[in-house]
C-alpha cells in the first residue's frame, strides 16, 4: 500500500474522529453544567444520586461505558444495535464526559464569593438572572484552563471508539498495520493527533486570551 | 413619613442569640448611624433589613408595606412578588464593593436598572454617567474594576446602587477595606449624599463622622440596643457604661 | 376487456419482479486485522481469501455483499445483535457451541503452530518451557494454551504468555525478542513469515482445528444457502484458485478432499 493510500484511507477515520470530538463537546459541555446543577442540588436525594452517579462514571473506564451503552441495551431488552455505531459512541462518551466537567463547573461555581450572589439579590436578579448574567460568565473564565485538559484527552479518547468497531482513524490504522505489517500507519496517527491537539490547545489559548478583559 | 420600621427583630445563629429585640424606624430625609464593638449585631441588623438574611422573629416594613410580619412571634414574608417591589425600594454598600468584575464601570451601573426596573436604557445610560460624574470617575465609564483603586470601587458601588434610585440606602462599614488616605473621598460622597437628604442607614467605625453627619446614632452591643439617640450625646457625652467603654477606644 | 386484464397482469409482473429484484444485504462480519482471509488491501479495500469467496457466493445467490468490520473480541455480541448475519472470517468453530449458533461445514484445516526464531534454539514443545510466549487475546491459541484449554498443561511450563491485541503486535515482540515465541494458526505464521529465513515453525503442533461459518442460531436457512453456493465454487475451482492467489496451503482445502 502506497503511502498515500494509507494516509487518505485514515484521512477518511479523521472524519469520524472528527464527529466523535466535536459532537461529544456539543453535548457534553451543556450537559455538564445541568449535571453540576444537580450536583448542588439542595434537595438531598438528587444531590446523592448525582454524585453517586458521577463517581461510577468517574470511577469505571470509558471503554466499559461504551460497550455498556452499546451493547447493554441489546442484552437487557433485546433491543437492536444502531447500525450507525456514532450514536452511542456520542452517547458514552458525552455522558462520560460530562461528569468530568460537571465536578469541574461545580469547583468553579463554588469558588465564585458569596459577595457576588448577595450583590446580584439586594439589586433585585432573580436566581437565573443572577446565575445567567453574574456567576456563569465568572464561571466560564476560571473553567476554561481545566475544561482545556480535558478537551485534549478527548482527543486522544477517541481511539477508544475501536471497542465497538467504529472506524475512527485509529482503527482504521489498527487494520492498515496489521494488513500490511508496517508501523507507519501508527507514526501518522502520531502527526494526526498532534497537529489536532495543537489546534485545540491555540483555540483554547486564544478564548482565554480573549477572557482576560477582566480580573 | 416613615420609610423603614423594624418591630422587635430577633435572630439567632443556633445557639448564639445575635438580635434580640431590636426595634428602629427611620423617617424620610434621616441619616441614621450604627456603632458597637465586632459581633454586637449591628451588620446583622443591616443583612435582616436588606433580606440577605431572614429574621426569626419581628415586623420589617418599608413605606408601610410589610416584607414581614410577626405571627405568635415568628416572622412571616411576604410572597416573592411582593418582595421583589419591596428590594427596589432600599439599596446596600457593602463593606467589600461586590462590582461585577466581568461588567465595565458603566455597564456595573446600568445593567440593574434596565434588566430589573425595565426602564428605558438611553435614559439610564445618561443618568449612570451623570452619577459617575457625581463620584469624579466620568473618565472611568469604560474601565473594568480591577483597573480601579479601592475608594474608586467604592464610589461605583455607591452610583449602582443610586442607580436603581432607592428610598433609602444601607451602608455596611462602606470604609473598613480601604487604606485610611482612601476613607476621605467615601465619607465626603455620603456627607453630599445627606447634604441631599438622601435616606440612609451606616454601620461604621468612624466616631466622628458619625456624629457630624447622623441625625441619629444607636449603640449596639450583645445583639441589643444599648444607647440611642442626638449624635453628640452619643458619642461625646454617653450615659451607659458599656457605650463609655467603647467610645473610650476611639479617643 | 381483455385489454385491461392483459394490462393487469402486465402490472403484476412488474410489481413481482420489482419485488424480487429488492435484493438481500448480506453483512459480512470481518476480522479486518486477519490476513489472508481479511484485511485491508492495498488500494484501501477490504480483501482477502475469506472476502473474495462471499462475495462469490453472494453473486451465486444474487445478495448484496456487505463487509462490516468488527471487534474480535466482541464478535458473538455484534452477531447476537444482528449488527452482522455470519462471522466468516478465519473463524475457528471447534471452539463454538453448535447449541448456541448454526455453524457451517469446516472449509480450511487450520493447525495451531508456534513460530519461533530460526537461531533461537527452541526446537520443541518441550523447549518452551521457562520461555515466554506471545498469542493474541481471545485467539483459539489463546484458549488452547490457557487454563482449561487442551494444551493448558504445556502453557503451564511457560514463563509467561503474553496476550496482545493483534497478531501483528505478537509477531512484532517476537522480532524484537520481548516474547521467544508465538502461537497462531499455520495460515497466518505463513503469511506472516513470508519469505523471511529468520523463523522457524516448530514441527509439531498444538492442535488442529477448522474454520468455518458462524450464523445466529435462527438463520439455518442462510447457512444452507450459503453452503450450497460454496459447493459450487468448490466445484468450479474457484475454491482452489483464490486459495493459491492468497497463498494459502492447498493440503489445508478440506472440502477438496470430500470432493474427490
Amino acid at each position: 500500500m502506497t503511502l498515500t493510500t494509507m494516509i487518505q484511507k485514515m484521512s477518511e477515520g479523521l472524519g469520524n474522529t472528527l464527529s466523535i470530538f466535536f459532537l461529544t463537546l456539543l453535548f457534553s459541555l451543556p450537559l455538564g453544567m445541568i449535571v453540576a446543577l444537580l450536583r448542588m442540588c439542595k434537595v438531598k436525594p438528587v444531590r446523592a444520586a448525582t454524585t453517586a452517579v458521577i463517581s461510577i462514571l468517574r470511577g469505571t473506564p470509558l471503554m466499559l461505558q461504551l460497550l455498556a451503552v452499546t451493547y447493554g441495551p441489546f442484552y437487557l431488552f433485546g433491543a437492536s444495535v444502531a447500525r450507525n455505531k456514532l450514536i452511542p459512541v456520542v452517547i458514552a462518551y458525552s455522558i462520560n464526559y460530562a461528569a468530568y466537567f460537571a465536578e469541574i463547573y461545580r469547583a468553579g461555581i463554588e469558588s465564585m464569593p458569596v459577595g457576588q450572589y448577595e450583590a446580584a439579590a439586594v439589586l433585585g436578579y432573580g436566581r437565573a438572572e443572577t446565575f445567567f448574567r453574574i456567576i456563569l460568565p465568572q464561571v466560564i473564565k476560571r473553567v476554561v484552563p481545566p475544561v482545556t485538559n480535558e478537551v485534549i484527552t478527548l482527543v486522544k479518547d477517541t481511539s477508544i471508539a475501536f471497542a465497538v468497531a467504529y472506524q475512527e482513524m485509529f482503527t482504521i490504522g489498527k487494520q492498515i498495520a496489521n494488513s500490511q505489517s508496517s508501523f507507519t500507519p501508527f507514526l501518522i496517527a502520531g502527526v494526526f493527533y498532534f497537529v489536532f491537539n495543537a489546534l485545540v490547545a491555540w483555540i483554547m489559548a486564544r478564548i482565554e486570551k480573549k477572557l482576560d478583559y477582566y480580573r | 413619613m416613615k420609610i423603614l420600621e423594624i418591630n422587635h427583630i430577633r435572630k439567632s445563629f443556633g445557639a448564639l442569640e445575635v438580635l434580640n429585640d431590636i426595634s428602629l424606624s427611620v423617617e424620610e430625609g434621616q441619616v441614621v448611624s450604627i456603632i458597637g464593638p465586632s459581633g454586637s449585631g449591628k451588620s446583622t441588623l443591616l443583612r435582616c433589613a436588606t433580606l440577605l438574611e431572614t429574621m426569626d422573629g419581628g415586623d420589617l416594613i418599608y413605606l408601610g408595606k410589610y416584607a414581614a410580619r410577626d405571627q405568635d412571634g415568628k416572622s412571616v414574608y411576604a410572597s416573592a412578588k411582593e418582595l421583589k417591589s419591596i428590594r427596589s425600594s432600599f439599596g446596600l454598600v457593602f463593606q467589600n464593593f461586590n462590582l461585577f468584575p466581568h461588567y465595565s464601570v458603566l455597564r456595573n451601573v446600568s445593567e440593574a436598572p434596565t434588566l430589573i426596573q425595565k426602564r428605558p436604557k438611553e435614559q439610564v445610560v445618561a443618568e449612570a454617567r451623570e452619577l459617575l460624574r457625581k463620584m469624579g470617575l466620568s473618565d472611568k465609564e469604560d474601565a473594568y474594576p480591577y483597573q480601579l483603586s479601592g475608594g474608586q470601587q467604592q464610589r461605583v458601588s455607591i452610583a449602582r446602587a443610586l442607580a436603581m434610585k432607592p428610598q433609602i440606602l444601607f451602608f455596611d462599614e462602606p470604609t473598613s477595606a480601604l487604606d485610611p488616605e482612601l476613607t476621605g473621598e467615601i465619607l465626603r460622597v455620603i456627607r453630599d449624599l445627606a447634604a441631599e437628604h438622601m435616606t440612609m442607614v451606616i454601620v461604621t467605625h468612624e466616631m466622628s463622622f458619625a456624629r457630624d453627619v447622623s441625625d441619629h446614632v444607636i449603640f449596639m452591643d450583645g445583639g441589643v440596643i444599648v444607647e440611642e439617640g442626638n449624635p453628640y450625646n452619643i458619642i461625646n457625652n454617653p450615659k451607659q457604661e458599656r457605650t463609655i467603654q467603647f467610645l473610650s477606644r476611639f479617643n | 376487456m381483455k385489454k385491461f386484464a392483459a394490462l393487469l397482469i402486465a402490472l403484476t409482473l412488474v410489481l413481482s419482479t420489482a419485488a424480487m429484484a429488492e435484493t438481500v444485504t448480506f453483512k459480512m462480519g470481518i476480522d479486518p486485522e486477519f490476513p489472508p482471509f481479511s484485511y485491508m488491501g492495498d488500494s484501501g479495500e477490504y480483501e482477502g481469501y475469506d472476502v473474495e469467496m462471499c462475495k462469490a457466493v453472494c453473486d451465486i445467490l444474487g445478495w448484496e455483499q456487505e463487509i462490516v468490520p468488527i471487534n474480535w473480541d466482541t464478535k458473538l455480541v455484534q452477531l447476537n445483535a444482528n449488527e452482522v448475519d455470519c462471522i466468516w472470517s478465519g473463524l475457528t468453530i471447534d471452539v463454538l457451541d453448535p447449541e448456541a449458533y448454526t455453524i457451517s461445514m469446516p472449509y480450511i484445516n487450520n493447525t495451531q503452530v508456534v513460530v519461533v526464531k530460526a537461531d533461537s534454539g527452541i526446537a520443541s514443545t518441550a523447549d518452551l518451557a521457562g520461555k515466554v510466549v506471545g498469542v493474541q487475546l481471545g485467539t483459539s491459541a489463546d484458549i488452547l494454551i490457557s487454563e482449561g484449554g487442551d494444551q493448558a498443561e504445556l502453557g503451564a511450563t511457560f514463563q509467561e504468555i503474553v496476550r496482545t491485541e493483534s497478531y501483528n503486535v505478537a509477531f512484532t515482540e517476537l522480532a524484537a525478542g520481548s516474547v521467544d515465541a508465538v502461537a497462531m494458526d499455520s495460515s497466518i505464521a505463513a503469511t506472516l513469515i513470508g519469505d523471511s529465513t529468520d523463523y522457524a515453525v516448530l514441527d509439531e503442533t498444538l492442535a488442529a482445528e477448522e474454520y468455518g461459518i458462524c450464523f445466529r442460531k435462527a438463520d439455518e436457512d442462510m447457512c444452507l444457502q450459503v453452503q450450497r453456493a460454496f459447493a459450487t465454487l468448490v466445484e468450479d475451482g474457484t475454491y482452489k484458485s483464490l486459495a493459491e492467489k492468497y497463498g494459502i496451503d492447498v493440503a489445508s482445502l478440506c472440502m477438496l478432499e470430500e470432493a474427490a
